[in-house]
């Protein structure tokens, strides 16, 4: 038997099986292993279809988030882009989070001040970040700091830490 | 956790994945396999509950760790196969889990051995 003989369905079955381990393998093991890991469970689910059925075959290998933890903690690579990516998000939205908070703050200060006339503006490091705003007296207009070097730092520092922590105590570990 | 009934050819899945390894290993060292040939060559020992996705990260565990070797061979399913053997150092690991086990079913025989009291005794003041 070879692999014509597998139905369009059943072939579709074992690239649908095949492409959801690699999507939870994208970005945390190297390429080029990756690549050979789907070869082989592509070649072993093919055999098995011919055997079994593709329905079958896919079911056989059980539940396909664990297999491919299970490939992550024998080939994690040194980083992991995905897991860096969330924590750069992360500390993005917390660093605006309190930036909103710190604004706020400052809004309430300059209405409690009876501010009159013109704009109120606050930024503790000029030119670096990551908090600054300005209000306007009447506190209809403002403007908050959404880029800045600050941030830029922040968020690579938090992908740097996020995308290795956990090879460093795998390593640790080991 | 209550314990599962066990059945006749029902493994339990913990004990199963604590000497996958060394089944596959021992399989290895009969013949060169892959993937899912060794797969149905434990079904055929009876071990049914072996799941395909628990087979194939051990094999490359065990490839990682040196205890076996891989060669690539053409198949006439279309994919290449990826065929492990047991490597030298391999043989030696097998050698000394194969006593560890025996050493360890020698030491489980005999409390196994023993009727299960209905009650346990009470401990002695």
């Amino acid at each position: 038997m070879n692999e014509g003989a597998l139905s369009k369905k059943d072939r579709m079955r074992i690239e649908l099986a095949v492409r959801k381990i690699d999507w939870e393998l994208d970005g945390r093991i190297p390429r080029a292993r990756r690549r050979q890991i789907l070869n082989e469970l592509r070649s072993n689910l093919i055999e098995a279809a011919q055997h079994t059925g593709g329905e079958q075959a896919v079911r056989q290998l059980g539940d396909l988030k664990a297999l491919a933890n299970s490939y992550r903690e024998l080939y994690r690579g040194r980083f992991d882009i995905r897991a860096g990516a969330f924590w750069a998000f992360i500390a993005y939205v917390a660093i605006q989070l309190l930036g909103f908070a710190l604004f706020f703050a400052f809004q309430a200060g300059v209405a409690a001040g009876g501010a009159h006339g013109a704009s109120y503006s606050f930024e503790p490091w000029p030119g670096f970040g990551p908090f600054a705003g300005k209000v306007s007296a009447s506190g209809n207009t403002f403007e908050v700091l959404l880029g800045s070097p600050a941030h830029l730092l922040i968020v690579c520092v938090a992908f740097a830490i996020g995308s290795t922590y956990r090879s460093v105590l795998a390593h640790r570990r080991a | 956790m209550p314990i599962p009934e066990p059945q006749d050819g029902v493994h339990d899945s913990q004990l199963l994945k604590g000497v996958l390894s060394l089944a596959l290993m021992r399989l290895l060292a009969e013949r060169e396999s892959y993937g899912y040939e060794l797969v149905t060559r434990l079904h055929e020992l009876g071990l049914t509950e072996v799941q395909d996705g628990s087979v194939y990260p051990a094999l490359g565990r065990l490839e990682r760790d040196g205890h076996v070797t891989s060669r690539l061979v053409a198949s006439t399913s279309g994919a290449a196969r990826k065929y492990y053997r047991l490597s030298a150092p391999g043989y030696a690991a097998l050698a000394r889990i194969e006593r560890a086990w025996q050493s360890l079913v020698r030491a489980l025989e005999p409390i196994l051995a023993k009727p299960v009291p209905a009650k346990p005794k009470e401990a002695l003041p």
